[in-house]
């Protein structure tokens, strides 16, 4: 705090010097002739030297010459007379004294007096030298973003980096350290498997095709590997293999051992499955035609009348689609180009209109 | 302690501001205060410089306890970035407004020593006053150097599309040609606060007017080609509010340089010069409160957040309103200058300003019709090329066709006929090429290719009149080596400007009209074909960037059979904002270029993987870039004249 007045009387000090210096400087300037005589000669000079090099006909030299005279002497008439210049050095003396001042009053007004700078690499060598029980999740995983940085090839640094993201929930951030722990440790299955996992929390419980890769390669390396065979059972029934699937689980249940914590959730899991004759957690409805396969039509579509824009109907259907889609953007976009190719069709105007409500 | 020091030399820059403001206007006749007054300028943009550097230590060490720092960078963008984060945010951009405008308060400070005392004093009393409204926006309605209580454990990242080098460079040039027109109005102000507007004063404000004007060229420039490779579209000028935002100041200021030579060589139109002086400016600040005010995005969004609109409109309101009130009391006494002939450069260079002046009118229209027409509860809107091309391409179309008159029409009483008649192998070069481009290019365009003949006229006009002043082909070789060597610097540089025009305006017609688009989503091993290329997507891979993840597509691009070039287009993932960007793939054919964007992956027919790729084929798109940095080429190098250094006060 001491330093910083220290530094902010220094800046002060240096603003009101160079008040103090310039006023001192113009005081004892003596007063010369208007620079704009200087500016009128010259021109005559110029006008003079194109003559010599016969850049500028004659006609033109003497009517020039005339007029940059005209004027030059007009501005020596004007400034004849200077006004009265008076000294007024103690006024400027107050005013560079009081413009510190000034400075601080608003300083106060809009800075944050004495809030020290936290610059990152210092925030991060405190939280690496605290005690990992009192840091949260987002804490530690920025710890963790720093220690991978040193170690790039310690895949189970990576995997508690993936871990602290996961529970901060960043899925995205964890599948990425999963994918370089893997690619780190191929021979690993918990780190397939928890890779999958990460697939499965990215996609909202479902099952995809990255998420199934990685259960597959978690149960190649470990065929007991229990997240693996549980989740790919769990797939199989999702996929409508029930029988399978069921036997899958039930295998998994088999091998737990007596006391296991997860035995009584899988057991009830299998009980609803086998009542509900499928999956009991909301999916949803499948009369739906795929939304991702939507999508792939649309954005066929769009990129049709990139390449052959000459089709109204076309883009009035393209506009409804984003619509309907929620694709604002590029609801917009499309709607904004048609406008422009028809600006000159007020039908097709007023159906494009209708067709982004 | 560092951002908390900046925060103070901003609070330090705005009372020195205030002090300067004073100083100056009461130091016209009192020279120890005019002395203050410059101390003041260049303390109040040194004051600024430590404050702005202190937001770059801010970014770069990326400290989150900054307000603008944790929300607009983050740890793992890459270090140009961080700098240029500094100007990427609302707050950092009006503090490199500020930075500026008071480095333009100095530099007239320092570099005016041949200006008359009063005169240099009130232009930099003027300057102080609009550092003071800006500084004091900056300084309580958007300081970037505000802090955080609980500053956040990681930074929500500058939007990916921004970072760019091209868009890194793209506002400091913007606002060093922006601002550079703060300096023409303080003048303009200072000249009416004295009375006096005549030849001297003209020629004070010129090198002023090249410099904001030539850098406010590159600015657009820059971000036009960032638009060009970074939105992904294959276009480069969209009639974008925010472009047509930078674009009036431009027209402006265009006409500002004409009507100022007119000033200072015949001493007339000093009236109308001054009133282009404060009128470049005003456009500035609209130009600032368009863009930054958030009433583009709608006027409801205006609304949701009027603080910051309102004192921008109402910084706008004070300073424009003063000058222009001024203007109104003191510029019917204003002495009046030479009398010219209608057939004289004086009157060619009015009707340039005529249409340049009823150009921008129509860009102010379409630009603000959609707003008042929002504002007032009508529909939303979007006024888009049809409009700027039924109402400002037949303005500029005429202006461009007098153009290459002027330059060889005397001044006072010209002959029209005589000109005309000089220019007639470039009129007879410019026919033939557009005729030429209407019968040999397919599909045939007759607009366009009145376009490309204008260009040609454009090109041959300014290398005609370069001829004509050298004498080439009507004197003797020492002659004419002696008239080349002889010309003054700033003939050299009207003569660029003029054919930097013609070049773009060769490349706009060019590639607007006969641009080539094919899209297709293909598998790997698909082939796209594009005119007479062929693209083939050869693999797609995956690239670990500093922070963001890309596919990036290897496309190999043919011509019957032979290998032209091979493209790598990117589509690239920015996981700290969850943003998607393309990076185009750009391959240079002379003076076209082959334009290729990678999609997003989706699904085949077959259910393989599939990418949506685009290609365009841009003729003499080159030409779009080349033609305006020539133009502000022209512009810095009239700039280095000798006789402009006059006014600069490097020889009294």
């Amino acid at each position: 705090m001491f330093a910083f007045w220290i530094a902010a009387a220094a800046l002060s000090a240096g603003a009101a010097g160079l008040m103090l210096r310039g006023s001192r400087a113009a005081a004892a300037r003596v007063a010369g002739e208007d620079p704009a005589l200087a500016v009128h000669r010259r021109q005559l000079a110029e006008i003079d030297d194109l003559a010599a090099r016969d850049l500028l006909p004659a006609d033109a030299v003497r009517a020039a010459r005339a007029e940059a005279a005209r004027r030059l002497l007009t501005v020596a008439g004007a400034t004849a007379t200077p006004g009265s210049v008076s000294d007024r050095r103690r006024t400027a003396l107050a005013v560079a004294a009081v413009t510190p001042l000034l400075a601080v009053v608003l300083y106060l007004a809009s800075g944050a007096p004495g809030a020290p700078d936290q610059p990152y690499a210092q925030r991060l060598a405190d939280w690496r030298k605290a005690d990992p029980a009192t840091l949260d999740p987002p804490h530690i995983a920025a710890v963790m973003r720093a220690i991978v940085v040193e170690r790039p090839t310690d895949a189970e640094a990576f995997k508690h980096l993936a871990l602290a993201e996961m529970t901060s929930g960043d899925a995205m951030a964890a599948s990425a350290a999963l994918r370089r722990a893997v690619a780190l440790a191929p021979e690993r299955a918990d780190l397939w498997a928890a890779l999958g996992e990460v697939f499965v929390a990215e996609g909202d419980g479902e099952i995809g095709v990255d998420a199934r890769k990685a259960f597959a390669e978690a149960l190649k390396q470990d065929p007991t590997s229990l997240s693996a065979r549980y989740f790919l059972a769990r797939a199989d029934i999702a996929d409508g293999k029930l029988a399978e699937g069921l036997a899958g689980w039930r295998a998994l249940l088999a091998s737990l051992p007596a006391g296991d914590s997860s035995r009584a959730g899988l057991a009830a899991e299998i009980a609803a499955v086998e009542k509900a004759g499928g999956l009991v957690q909301a999916q949803p409805a499948p009369a739906q035609p795929d939304a991702a396969a939507i999508r792939g039509m649309v954005e066929r579509l769009a990129a049709r009348l990139d390449g052959a824009p000459d089709d109204p109907e076309g883009w009035v259907r393209l506009v409804k689609a984003w619509s309907v889609l929620g694709e604002t953007g590029k609801r917009d976009a499309a709607r904004a180009r048609a406008r422009g190719l028809y600006a000159d069709r007020p039908d097709i105007l007023r159906a494009l209109d209708e067709a982004a409500q | 302690m560092i951002t908390e020091l900046g925060a103070f030399a901003l609070a330090l820059a705005l009372a020195l501001s205030i002090a300067q403001s004073a100083l100056g206007l009461l130091g016209g006749r009192r020279p120890a205060l005019a002395g203050a007054g410059e101390g003041a300028a260049l303390a109040t943009f040194l004051a600024v410089a430590a404050a702005f550097s202190a937001l770059i230590v801010a970014f770069v060490t990326s400290d989150f306890s900054v307000a603008n720092v944790a929300a607009n960078s983050h740890t793992a963008k890459p270090l140009l970035y961080k700098v240029a984060g500094a100007w990427g945010s609302h707050e950092g951009s009006m503090l490199l407004w500020c930075l500026i405008l008071t480095a333009y308060g100095a530099a007239v400070a320092v570099f005016g020593k041949g200006l008359p005392a009063s005169l240099k004093s009130r232009v930099l009393g003027v300057q102080g006053l609009l550092g003071v409204l800006f500084l004091a926006y900056t300084t309580f309605a958007s300081n970037p150097l505000a802090r955080l209580i609980e500053p956040p454990i990681e930074g929500r990242s500058l939007n990916p599309l921004l970072q760019d080098p091209a868009l890194a460079a793209h506002p400091p040039f913007l606002y060093l040609g922006y601002v550079g027109f703060s300096v023409v109005f303080s003048f303009a102000v200072a000249a009416l606060i004295e009375g006096r507007v005549d030849a001297a004063w003209a020629r004070w404000v010129r090198p002023w007017t090249l410099a904001a004007w030539s850098l406010l060229t590159v600015g657009i420039t820059l971000g036009a080609f960032w638009a060009y490779y970074e939105l992904g579209w294959g276009g480069w000028w969209f009639w974008d509010p925010v472009e047509n935002a930078s674009f009036m100041p431009w027209l402006i200021g265009a006409a500002l340089l004409h009507s100022a030579i007119v000033t200072e060589k015949r001493g007339a139109l000093s009236g109308w010069t001054v009133f282009l002086a404060l009128a470049a400016f005003t456009f500035s600040m609209l130009g600032a409160f368009l863009v930054r005010s958030g009433v583009l995005t709608s006027v409801h969004a205006f609304a949701v957040d009027p603080t910051r609109g309102v004192l921008l409109l109402t910084i706008m309101a004070i300073a424009s309103g003063a000058g222009f009130a001024l203007f109104a009391w003191r510029a019917p006494a204003l002495a009046p200058g030479g009398v010219f002939a209608p057939a004289s450069r004086e009157s060619l260079i009015v009707l340039n300003n005529i249409l340049l002046t009823a150009a921008t009118a129509t860009v102010l229209l379409g630009t603000l019709f959609p707003l008042i027409r929002e504002a007032i509860g009508g529909e939303t809107v979007s006024v888009g090329p049809p409009f700027f091309n039924l109402t400002f391409v037949p303005l500029m179309a005429l202006a461009l066709m007098i153009l290459p008159l002027g330059p060889l029409t005397a001044w006072k009483r010209g002959d029209l006929r005589r000109g005309a008649d000089q220019l007639k192998v470039a009129a007879i070069v410019a026919v033939l090429a557009g005729a030429t481009a209407y019968v040999m290019v397919s599909p045939r365009k007759a607009m366009a290719s009145a376009g490309l003949a204008l260009g040609f006229w454009l090109i041959g006009g300014a290398l005609t009149e370069a001829a004509v002043r050298v004498k080439a082909f009507r004197a003797p070789w020492p002659e004419v080596r002696r008239r080349l060597t002889g010309l003054p610097r700033g003939t050299w540089g009207m003569t660029l400007a003029h054919a930097g025009l013609g070049v773009f305006t060769l490349g706009a017609c060019f590639e607007t009209a006969w641009k080539v688009e094919a899209a297709e989503a293909l598998a790997v091993g698909g082939q796209l074909r594009l005119g007479g290329y062929e693209l083939s997507l050869d693999e797609v891979g995956t690239v670990d960037g500093p922070n963001y993840l890309a596919e990036r597509g290897v496309i190999r691009v043919t011509r019957s059979g032979k290998a032209v070039c091979t493209a790598l287009p990117e589509r690239r993932f920015f996981p700290a904002g969850r943003q998607s960007t393309s990076e185009v793939a750009l391959c240079n054919r002379g003076l076209d270029q082959i334009y290729i964007v990678l999609g997003e992956r989706r699904a085949a027919a077959d259910g393989g993987p599939a990418w949506l790729v685009r290609g365009y084929f841009n003729p003499w798109v080159q030409l779009i870039f080349l033609g305006p940095l020539l133009m502000a080429l022209g512009g810095l190098l009239s700039l280095s004249d000798r006789r402009l250094r006059l006014a600069a006060g490097n020889r009294p």
